[in-house]
């Protein structure tokens, strides 16, 4: 398999910070992998996804993605990139309507001086319809819940055809029958595209079956990497992922 | 009323349509991003530049349009550079700018070149000619140009910056541009309506479109128009009234917001269907 994805060395550290978010990740995805990031809150999860998309410059170390380096080449990368974000806070009066705002994921991939055509708008609908949020598609973005607005995330991601999708905790904000519907979703998409997929979760019980590897990360630091199954089960994962909960 | 010359009626009402059609067409984005207090800056800026250009015995006018690009090619990456929030950077840059004016204007003796410095603020429809017109023309053509063209990388950008680079746009240029083409605008507006003034047309025509549509599109469509009405509209109250035409257009924005305040959608209660 073709390496996609190749972290050396990589070290960020934020503004005004000392201590490292991500500290010396190495780190290869191959093409058409499933990977799954778990670790407890501010392990560096969403840094190392926005990492690897260049949205955030590492401080020191190589972060390549197709083979060239996000430094110099965020803004091609990103266009083949999918990507999900976390806890995103949305304006009840945003004046955005919902199918305009999937169609935005395919804008750097369109180009400049180039207007969505009915083939754009076509991928845009069915991966409305692919999520079950086609009715909501002259909605404003603002009057949505939040599970409805992460799936118009996700398919705004979707609808960019990307080759890699990063997806952060993309589960946080649907209810249990939305959540197994998306995992499927997500396996189909693996399978029937061969779409690399790296998933952040807080919780390993969301991560769909066809996760090749689960990384655990805690402060910054690749702490042990292996199957679902096999990391579920190492007391010291279970311990740090449930760490501050108290069980009544 | 009405009983002034027809070439001068005429091209001071196609500035005020052109003033109104740039500066609400730029209201879009300045509203959106929260960057309103940039056309403080800018103005004043242009207040300095045009103290600075009698200091100098120049052009005040074309002074205040160098002070007031300045400003706008320093804004965006000084706010990115030193990661502080751009109106901490408008803030400080504002006072600067005043405190700037005055000490040019202390160096030109008699209230006579104050005047000229002030009326920059302040502008007059009998000081715009056809040479103005012209050049309010052209920075037209190119914002509305800009907005067709980019209309979808922009209003990528709107809906969430973050987002928008994640899907490969360059960000920072289309930023960088629209501060560049708001100086240009409001500088070149000043003689028209003032560059106290010119702050009111940008922001009150937009912020009427967005009480009154939750699609984008809808806003790019009625923000220009309703900055053409309030402009008309503000003229001939300016004629009827002997008001100052500056004056004049703010208030009718103003009475337009409030009224767009009241009627908007955005408000109304729900009601149950059955």
């Amino acid at each position: 398999m073709q390496n996609i994805i190749e972290l050396r060395n990589v070290n960020v550290i934020y503004e005004g910070e000392r201590i490292p978010a991500l500290y010396n990740i190495t780190l290869d995805i191959m093409r058409g992998e499933f990977v799954a990031v778990i670790g407890p809150n501010g392990a560096g999860k969403t840094t190392l996804l926005e990492t690897i998309n260049g949205l955030l410059q590492c401080t020191s170390g190589i972060v390549k993605v197709f083979g060239k380096d996000v430094k110099k080449y965020g803004n091609e990368i990103r266009k083949r990139i999918g990507y999900v974000i976390q806890n995103f806070e949305i304006d009840p009066l945003d004046p955005f309507i919902a199918k305009d705002v999937a169609m935005m994921g395919r804008i750097g991939r369109l180009g400049l001086l180039r207007f969505p055509k009915s083939d754009d708008w076509k991928i845009v609908l069915d991966n409305l319809k692919i999520l079950g949020v086609d009715a909501l598609a002259d909605r404003a973005i603002g009057k949505l819940s939040g599970g409805e607005f992460q799936k118009i995330l996700i398919a705004r991601a979707l609808s960019q055809e990307p080759e890699i999708l990063l997806l952060d905790e993309p589960l946080s904000n649907l209810d249990l029958d939305s959540r197994k519907r998306l995992c499927e979703l997500l396996s189909d998409l693996h399978e029937s595209r061969g779409l690399t997929t790296i998933m952040v979760s807080h919780d390993i019980s969301y991560i769909p079956e066809i996760c090749s590897r689960v990384i655990v990360l805690d402060k910054g630091r690749i702490v042990c990497e292996g199957g679902k199954e096999e990391v579920a089960t190492l007391e010291c994962v279970s311990r740090m992922l449930h760490k501050g909960v108290k069980h009544v | 009323m009405f009983d002034l010359p027809l070439y001068l009626l005429i091209v001071s009402m196609v500035g005020a349509i052109l003033a109104g059609l740039s500066c609400s067409t730029l209201g879009i984005f300045v509203v959106r991003l929260n960057i309103v207090s940039v056309g403080y800056c800018m103005s004043h800026a242009a207040f300095a530049g045009a103290a600075f250009g009698i200091m100098m015995g120049y052009d005040p006018l074309l002074f205040a349009i160098l002070f007031s690009i300045g400003i706008a090619v320093l804004l965006g990456p000084l706010s990115d550079k030193a990661k502080l929030d751009s109106n901490v950077i408008i803030g400080v840059t504002f006072s600067l700018m005043i405190a700037l004016a005055f000490i040019f204007l202390n160096f030109v003796p008699g209230v006579a070149a104050t005047g000229a410095a002030l009326s920059i603020l302040w502008g007059s429809l009998f000081t715009i000619d056809i040479n103005d017109i012209l050049i309010l023309f052209l920075i037209t053509f190119l914002v509305l140009l800009f907005l067709i063209l980019f209309y979808k990388e922009l209003s990528a950008i709107l809906f969430n910056r973050k987002l928008a680079e994640a899907s490969g746009i360059n960000t920072k240029l289309f930023l960088y541009t629209i501060l560049f083409l708001t100086a240009l605008t409001v500088s070149v507006s000043l003689k028209l309506i003032g560059g106290l003034l010119v702050f009111a047309l940008i922001v009150n025509p937009t912020s009427t479109a967005y009480q009154l549509f939750f699609d984008f599109k809808k806003i790019t469509v009625f923000s220009p128009l309703i900055g053409i009405a309030s402009c008309l509209s503000g003229y001939v109250v300016s004629l009827e009234s002997d008001f100052p035409l500056g004056a004049s257009i703010v208030v009718v924005s103003s009475v337009i917001f409030a009224f767009s305040v009241i009627i908007s959608p955005k408000r109304r209660k729900g009601r149950l269907l059955l």
